[in-house]
Order: structure tokens, then sequence, then C-alpha cells
């Protein structure tokens, strides 16, 4: 029993010893970086006094080759024993001496010798370098629903200097490095005012002589505390005020969706387009049948016109050819063709609207038609008469044409160089196909509810539907498969053949351009 | 008979009178009052560091002494220390005075004035604290009964520092300690 109480006070003991010497060291290492005195002292309770120095680098020296003298007013001078002390923080050694007498309110002189010559000398009186421990018993209370916070705390242990010491408060909300200070004299309690609700806060206190009877350094910090403040309460003014404009906002918002409802309906889930209103019946009559639906609207002339090879459908094709009337006759005899093909076609066609035009200038195709009959008349001026001139710029085909024309027929010239497929169509040998350098369906717009025939309007006929009283008509068969146009003519023959064959040709114009190239094929 | 009686009844009002001639003073622990004459001691030391002319001669003034021991002080009673402290007060006003006849400097005059006027309160105030029981209270001037050890300067910005010094502390201490003020806030 007795031996555990011994225990205990030897654990105390050094434990104290030990939290002591901490406490010791920092206050070293404290005024170490902050005094700016060579040789520091300071005091900590009302009965030791510490004076130290920092061993010089550039001599490792013992501290037997130091000596330390002091003397108080009107005494003797008297040595004091020199130890070191090694900072861990800081990696630093000091010298220094603890003064076995400490006697205030009165000059003391100290002094250090390094192998007997003065290192430092400083006059002080003791009272005025304090260096008091840190307050204790921290405690931060909330006080009530306003939110201020109660601090309070312990003086140092230090007899009848209550009064005469000094405080500072720092606090800050918890994570933050912002904090506030406020200053307190001769009182352990504080009020901290104007803080946040609902917040957590630090705070630390430090202490130090006010300076009047005793002056020193600041302590440390104390260490942390933590303290709430109370969420605030809602005022209910205001929550009342902030129900009521939240009332008033939804009342607002169901008026607006309520009076525009359809119109929000038809952005939010708008209707499936239908083609109806631009193909009236097509959906509800023909149930979707295009074919069932063009008969019904368009009549005769698609109905007869339209043959669909049953692997590809027959695409608009704009084609304007070029021909140059070798002789007046030819012309005229193609004119006249022409110009029947054209009645025909403009009874069959109707009032077709965005597909085709229809045939209401009569005085182009009436040249036109002048131009082929003159061709059929005159079989010899084919070669001549290649180029069917026409008022408008055509489609450049490719250069294939324009070869096999040559190498077949020298009798061609003065071909433009926007030839057509009307100078294959004349010429002997037959080309198989003829690309075309460009087919413009843009002209499906621009000619659509126009006078003149648009390149819509190619049709593919085969030999036998058409109608045999139409000889020497060339006839084209243009289908369109994916990018290039692919047009052949069905049949390529001498004037003398035509009769055989059914031989259609067309006019494609382009309604923009409005220049007419000369008969002499000179555009 | 019984202006007999009467005359024993005025007699011992006037004895009881004579025998309290100064009112029983309210105790004055309040601290602040000294602070404010510590601070005026500290004045006064400032001033005569920026004096240049008139600011007194070398003279002999027995002053007391200012150090404290907390070991020893502690161990002497109440009675001990303020004994200690009226009487050096006491030597304090002496020498404040006799330097203040070689002052010629309006300044420092003034100010030690005040040091001097501060002093007396200070011995009225250290009455109020009833430290000394069935002791003579008043100021003595007489130099052999003081028990206290004493030291001599020659300055008076050495004078002024030994007022300053012994305010500070034996005087201060006196107060803090006083029972009387200790039982009232305590």
């Amino acid at each position: 029993m007795r031996i555990d109480t011994l225990n205990v006070v030897a654990v105390l003991c050094v434990a104290f010893v030990t939290i002591g010497g901490q406490s010791f060291e920092r206050k070293v290492a404290q005024l170490l970086h902050g005094e700016a005195d060579d040789l520091k002292c300071f005091v900590e309770s009302k009965k030791d006094l510490t004076c130290f120095w920092e061993e010089e680098l550039e001599r490792k020296n013992s501290h037997d080759r130091y000596t330390f003298m002091y003397s108080y007013e009107k005494e003797k001078s008297r040595t004091c024993d020199i130890s070191s002390l090694s900072l861990l923080a800081s990696n630093r050694t000091v010298f220094l001496c603890k003064l076995p007498q400490v006697l205030f309110f009165t000059v003391l002189d100290v002094q250090v010798l390094h192998d007997g010559r003065m290192l430092y000398n400083r006059s002080l009186n003791v009272e005025n370098v304090l260096f008091l421990d840190p307050p204790r018993n921290l405690t931060v209370v909330s006080s009530g629903k306003e939110g201020p916070l109660n601090v309070s705390w312990l003086p140092p242990h230090l007899k009848y200097m209550d009064d005469s010491m000094i405080y500072e408060v720092r606090y800050a909300v918890e994570g933050s490095h912002m904090g506030k200070v406020e200053e307190i004299k001769a009182s352990t309690k504080l009020i901290l005012r104007g803080l946040q609700p609902g917040t957590r806060y630090k705070v630390w206190v430090r202490v130090k002589p006010d300076g009047v009877a005793y002056d020193g350094y600041w302590s440390a910090w104390t260490e942390p505390v933590f303290g709430a403040t109370p969420p605030s309460d809602m005022d209910p003014l205001t929550v009342l005020l902030v129900l009521f404009i939240a009332l008033i906002l939804f009342i607002l918002s169901v008026t607006v969706i309520l009076s525009r409802h359809k119109f929000l309906l038809k952005k939010v889930w708008p209707d499936i387009p239908t083609p109806e209103h631009k193909f009236p019946g097509l959906l509800t009559v023909c149930e979707g049948d295009f074919k069932e639906w063009m008969r019904q609207n368009n009549g005769n002339m698609w109905g007869r016109s339209v043959h669909v090879y049953t692997e590809e459908l027959p695409s608009p094709l704009e084609v304007l050819s070029e021909i140059s009337l070798a002789s007046h006759a030819t012309s005229q005899r193609e004119e006249r063709i022409t110009l029947e093909e054209e009645e025909e076609k403009m009874e069959s066609e109707g009032t077709d609207s965005g597909i085709t035009g229809s045939w209401r200038e009569p005085s182009h195709a009436h040249w036109f038609m002048e131009q082929l009959r003159a061709l059929q008349e005159n079989p010899q001026s084919l070669s001549q008469s290649m180029l069917l001139e026409s008022p408008d710029t055509y489609v450049t085909l490719n250069q294939n044409s324009q070869r096999a024309r040559a190498e077949d027929d020298s009798q061609v010239d003065d071909i433009c160089d926007e030839s057509l497929p009307l100078q294959t169509l004349f010429s002997n040998t037959g080309t198989s196909s003829l690309s075309a350098s460009r087919s413009d369906l843009g002209s499906l717009q621009q000619s659509s509810g126009s006078g003149r025939l648009s390149s819509q309007s190619s049709f593919e006929y085969s030999n036998h539907t058409w109608s045999p009283n139409r000889p020497g008509y060339t006839y084209m068969a243009v289908a369109d498969s994916g990018v290039s146009m692919d047009y052949s003519p069905m049949s390529l023959s001498r004037i003398e053949d035509l009769g055989k064959r059914v031989i259609y040709t067309n006019e494609y114009k382009n309604e923009i351009f409005g220049h007419k190239c000369p008969i002499s094929g000179q555009c | 008979m019984q202006k007999f009686s009467d005359l024993v009844l005025v007699l011992m009002v006037f004895v009881w009178l004579r025998g309290d001639p100064v009112s029983p003073l309210r105790p004055i622990c309040d601290l602040r009052i000294l602070d404010h004459f510590v601070r005026e001691a500290r004045d006064s030391e400032v001033i005569m560091r920026g004096c240049r002319g008139g600011c007194g001669v070398m003279n002999s003034y027995f002053v007391p002494l200012t150090s404290v021991d907390f070991a020893v002080w502690e161990q002497i009673d109440a009675q001990g220390q303020a004994e200690e402290v009226q009487t050096g007060l006491s030597l304090l006003v002496q020498a404040l005075s006799a330097a203040r006849n070689t002052v010629s400097s309006s300044p420092l005059i003034s100010t030690l004035d005040n040091n001097i006027s501060n002093i007396h309160s200070l011995s009225q105030i250290l009455q109020s604290l009833h430290l000394e029981q069935g002791r003579s209270t008043a100021l003595s001037d007489d130099s052999a009964s003081i028990s206290i050890q004493t030291q001599e300067v020659s300055t008076l910005p050495e004078l002024l520092q030994v007022q300053s010094s012994f305010l500070r502390g034996k005087v201060r201490l006196l107060f803090s300690a006083a029972p009387v003020c200790q039982k009232r806030n305590r």
C-alpha cells in the first residue's frame, strides 16, 4: 500500500517535471525567436529567474568557458552555475543559468563572460520579465437561444496577481483561418457576441502582466476549446412572408399553365408531322399508297407516263440540251414534233404542282419542235445539226459523249461545249451510256410552276409504249441509280430508222439562264 | 446629581470622540487607485529623463529598500509588512520634499508635488485597511525608530526610481494581500 502510494507519487512527480520541462523548453524556444536581446531572461513564477543565451555556431564550446555574473543593486557580484539545453524542435543549443535568489522591484545586473572577456551585459528589473503559463481550465458554453458564447478560464497559479493580468481571447470558425481577438483586463470571463448561428467555434486564451506593477511576455495560447452556437430560430414573420410569396408564385404559375396549356403541350410534346396538309387524302383515302394517290390526282398523264422498272424508280433529272441547227428544215420538223409532243404533254400533265411544269411557253417549244422537224426531214443534216440551240444554258455532260461523237461522226462540228444527250442520240454509233456530269435536281423546285418543261420531267419510255405515230423522236431512258446519272438512249439510229424506233426528245431548259445559244453552236 | 450624570455623559462622549480622532475609514480595497499612483510615479521618471535644467542637485537621500524576496516576504506577517510599508512611505515623502526644494523646472515641480500628495493618500488608505492595530499610524520623521533597512541615493532620478519600485512592490503586495480586502472580494 505504501509502496503503491510512493510509486504513484513518483510517477506524478516525473510527469509534472516532464510537463514542466516541456513548458520550460517551449518558453525558451519562444523567447529565442521572439526577443532581440542576445541574453534573454524570464521569470516563470515568483521564485525562479532564468537567463540564457544561444550557443554560437562558430565556436562549439562547452559551458566551462563561460562565466555568468549577476549582482543586485548595491550588492556584490555573484556567479551562477551554467548548464546547457538542446532544443529538439529547432536543433539548437542554449546555455542557461537559474539564479538562486530572485529579488523583485530592484535592479539586477547580469554579465556573461567568455574566456574572461565580456560577452553580454544587461540590466533589468525582474518584475518586468514575467513569462506566465497559459490560463487553465478554459471552457466555452453556449448561452441560450440568442447565440453568444460564454468563455471562462482560470488564471495561472500566481498569488495575488490576478488583478494585474490581461488576457487575450482568440476565436474563429472551425476550419477557418480568420480569427478575431478580444482583450480583457482583470477578468476571467468573456461573452462572445455577434457570432453566426449554428456554427462551431474554436477559442484560445493567453495571458500577460498588465504592465502597471508587473510586465512581461505573452504566454503561449491554450489548447483550443470548441463551442457551438445554437441554430437560429426562424422568425415567424419571415416564415409567413416566405409562405405567402410561395403561394402567390404557385397560383401565378398554375394560371399561366392553364391558360396556355395547349401551346405548352405542343412545345413539350409535339405532334408527329404528317404530310396530310400537303397531300390531301394520301393517308386517309389512299392509306399511304402514293401511286394510287398520284393516279387519282393526276389522271392520265402520270398513269400512262410513269412506267417504273422493277428494280429502280425513276428520279428527276435535269438535262439541258443544246442542239445547233444545221438546217432550218430539220429544225422546223423537229420543232413541229416537239410542239405536238408538248401539246400532248400539256393535256396529260394537268395541274400537277411541284412535279412538272406545264408547257406554257409555246415559243420555246415551237422553236425546238421546228428544229426536230428539221432534223427528221433532213437526216444528213444530222451531223450538222447536232446542236439544238436553246435560249438556256445546259448541263454539261462528260467527255465520253463528245469523243464518241467525234469518232464516228466527223460530220459533227460546231459542237457547243455543253454537249447534250441529243448529240449522242443523233450519232450513228451508239454509245452505251452517258454519264451526266451533273444533274441538277435543284431545278425541280425552280421550274415548278413555271412555263417550261423542267428537267424533272425525265421520263422513261419503253419502246413499245410510246405511240408509234411519233417517229423520229429520240427516246431517252433516264434512270437515277444513286449518285451518277445514267441515261442511255434506248435507240440510236440514223434518221432513216427513226420510224422504226421510238425516239423522243425532251427539251430541258434551265429557267435561270436566259441567254440563247446561237445556232452556230457557239454559246 | 443630575448635573453630575449629565457631565459624565458629556465627558464620555468627548472621550469617545477623542479616543478615535480619525473616523473609522471604510477599507479602500480598489487597487486601481494604487495603480494610478504607480503610473504617476512612472510619469515623474519620464519627466525627469527629459529635464534639461533645474533638475535638482545631488544630495543624500535615505530611502527604503525596494527589493522583495517572495520567499522572505511571505514569511513576514501582515503587521510587519504594514509597518515596513508605512515607514518606507514616510522616508519617501521626506526625500521627495527635500528634492523638490532643489528643483526649479516647473513640470518637474508639479509632478513631484503630485507624487508627494499621492504618498500621503496611500498612507491614509493603508490606515483604512486596519493593518496596524494599536500603533501610531501617523507619519513620523523620526528615522531612529525605523527598523527597516534603508539605502542611500544621491540623485533625483535614482530617488524617483526607488519611489516607483517601492510602490509597485511592497506597497502593492501589502494592499493586494490585505485580509480586509480578501474577505470582501471572496
